[in-house]
């Protein structure tokens, strides 16, 4: 029986390992952290999208069902660093802190994920110069239980409760400065999930969300921002951000309201930067150690984009997840289970 | 050299630079109040304000801006939701009553948004702010047919031509001639009746209708 080699122990790497291994394959994880699930527990996400249920609800399955698997060996703290021989027998050199070891696998499915998007190079939203200038995987952290807040949203200035809280869309997404021209699919729901959070949290806030589009595309995504509206009363006001300056000691933003053609200063408490996705690191590196093509922005490009989503450019090695572009943790579980299907298919010939 | 008031000093260093002395910036308003749309909202008909988002379905299908240059729901509903006050009351507190309840926005809102009863509320939200000053003559009009109905249950003509005659100042127009002879060949004819009937038990009904609008 072949082995399959699984790069990656985020949703999409966990899912597949485990379809692979029900299948009867003995599989290989190898992730570079020492915990799997990639940056949902990295970021420790706390609820998640449409449902608000909780991230550790669908996470932990899937960790578990792993974990639980005889035919899979989880390696952590282990690195590919390189990859000789091609389709049906792939030789690869696997790093970590004990030494480095060459194994023999099959096929090779990457699923190295993304990367959120360093908003310091967006200088005029001041993210690094002021304190109160935070990210929303940041913001994902703190409203979590277990995270360093202990679930309080807290200004990192002072450790007080913000009481007005803009939200900027589109942070390093469609935004061709930054080389990401692309949409990042999911900062708007992360946006409005995170805004009925802080709303449920602290009734008396106020939350101002500055958007381009609300492109709210997915499973009962359009309902949520409905519910934001209605039920939340955040206030949506179309515009992007522009700048973040201090006003009197206080944060104030610049944008202005399209749609009534009149550019707004306003004095803000927090503000928060719904920074999109890009290629990770382990994307870059395994594009590099594998030799697989890439698109424009770093993530793999499939063979074909409809027929065959799941194959990279070089046969037996096969790619699913948002390393191969921006996802949502729903999709990448289905991808997940989409690959182990394309794997074992191409293992039987 | 004009003070600078927005200057941004970081661990001692001025970032902003000087440029913006000489490049004034154009900031039109500052800051949002949800001041006005809480209050919107809680007028009858006014709940469902806050559904909208903005797509302009209403006024693109709106019967009146043929006829009213600029009335247009979604920016009435965008301006009370963001709190211009101000625009709101000089460019379009005459504009919100040409409404004729045609109903196509109503319709036709992909949210569900009573545009309607909407601009209804924001109508009432001006009229109880007094931003009208004096009342126009249909002002005038509805408000004592109102009164009346609420008092007496039926309008008895007599009283409310007295009535709004004298509401408008204008009780010597009524002594007129012409509308004397008018109201002669009315009551003859027995169109008008000096003293209108009375609906039996109204008080309780009028005492009622009182306290639901207050």
């Amino acid at each position: 029986m072949k082995t399959v080699l699984v790069i990656g122990g985020g949703v999409t790497g966990l899912k597949a390992a485990s379809e692979l291994a029900g299948m009867g394959y003995n599989v290989s994880l190898v992730e570079k952290e020492d915990y799997l699930g990639g940056q949902v527990a990295k970021h420790k996400y706390y609820k998640l999208a449409p449902d608000l249920r909780l991230a550790g609800d669908v996470l932990d399955p899937v960790i578990k069902a792993v974990e639980s698997n005889p035919n899979i060996k989880v390696q952590k703290h282990s690195q590919i660093i390189a990859v000789s021989g091609g389709a049906p027998e792939f030789k690869a050199k696997i790093k970590n802190s004990k030494g480095e070891s060459e194994e023999t696998f099959g096929a090779i499915v990457v699923a190295t994920g993304f990367g959120h998007f360093d908003p310091t190079v967006k200088q005029e939203y001041g993210y690094g110069r002021f304190k109160d200038v935070v990210t929303n995987a940041e913001v994902e952290e703190m409203l979590n239980p277990n995270g360093p807040t202990k679930g309080e949203l807290k200004r990192p200035s002072d450790g007080n409760i913000p009481k007005k809280i803009a939200i900027f869309q589109c942070v390093g997404s469609r935004d061709r400065q930054v080389g990401n021209p692309y949409c990042c699919r999911v900062g708007c729901v992360v946006s409005t999930k995170q805004a009925i959070e802080i709303k449920e949290k602290y009734p008396d806030s106020e939350v101002y969300v500055y958007y381009m589009d609300m492109r709210m595309f997915g499973r009962g995504w359009e309902e949520l921002y409905g519910k934001a509206m209605e039920d939340y009363e955040v206030i949506f006001t179309r515009g992007r951000g522009a700048e973040v300056t201090l006003k009197n000691q206080q944060l104030s933003l610049r944008a202005e309201e399209t749609i009534m053609d009149r550019p707004i200063q306003h004095s803000v408490d927090m503000i928060i930067l719904a920074a999109g996705m890009s290629a990770g690191e382990g994307t870059i590196d395994a594009a590099k150690v594998l030799g697989i093509k890439q698109n424009d922005y770093g993530f793999l490009s499939p063979k074909d984009d409809f027929l065959s989503p799941n194959e990279s450019s070089k046969p037996g090695i096969f790619i699913a997840g948002a390393d191969k572009g921006p996802m949502d943790i729903e999709n990448c579980i289905v991808e997940g289970a989409a690959v182990a299907a394309k794997v074992a298919g191409s293992l039987k010939n | 050299m004009a003070e600078n008031t927005d200057k941004m000093v970081i661990d001692g260093v001025e970032l902003t630079g000087i440029w913006k002395e000489f490049l004034p910036s154009r900031i039109l308003y500052e800051d949002v109040t949800t001041e006005f749309l809480d209050e919107v909202k809680k007028l009858p008909g006014g709940s469902t304000i806050v559904r909208c988002y903005q797509c302009g379905t209403c006024s693109g299908g709106c019967t009146l801006p043929d006829f009213v240059d600029k009335f247009n729901p979604r920016r009435f509903i965008d301006l009370v939701r963001r709190g211009h006050y101000d625009i709101l009351v000089n460019e379009n507190k005459d504009l919100v009553w040409k409404c004729v309840s045609c109903q196509r926005c109503t319709h036709r809102c992909p949210r569900g948004v009573n545009t309607q009863e909407v601009v209804r509320a924001i109508a009432k939200f001006l009229e109880d702010r007094k931003v009208f000053g004096k009342l126009t003559n249909d002002e005038a009009f509805d408000e004592i047919f109102m009164e009346e109905v609420i008092e007496d249950g039926r309008i008895d003509e007599v009283k409310i031509v007295k009535d709004f005659y004298s509401k408008t100042g204008r009780l010597k127009e009524m002594m007129s001639a012409d509308q004397l002879s008018l109201g002669f060949k009315m009551l003859t004819s027995g169109r008008i009746k000096l003293f209108g009937g009375k609906i039996k038990d109204w008080k309780k009904v009028s005492q009622r209708l009182k306290e639901e609008l207050q």
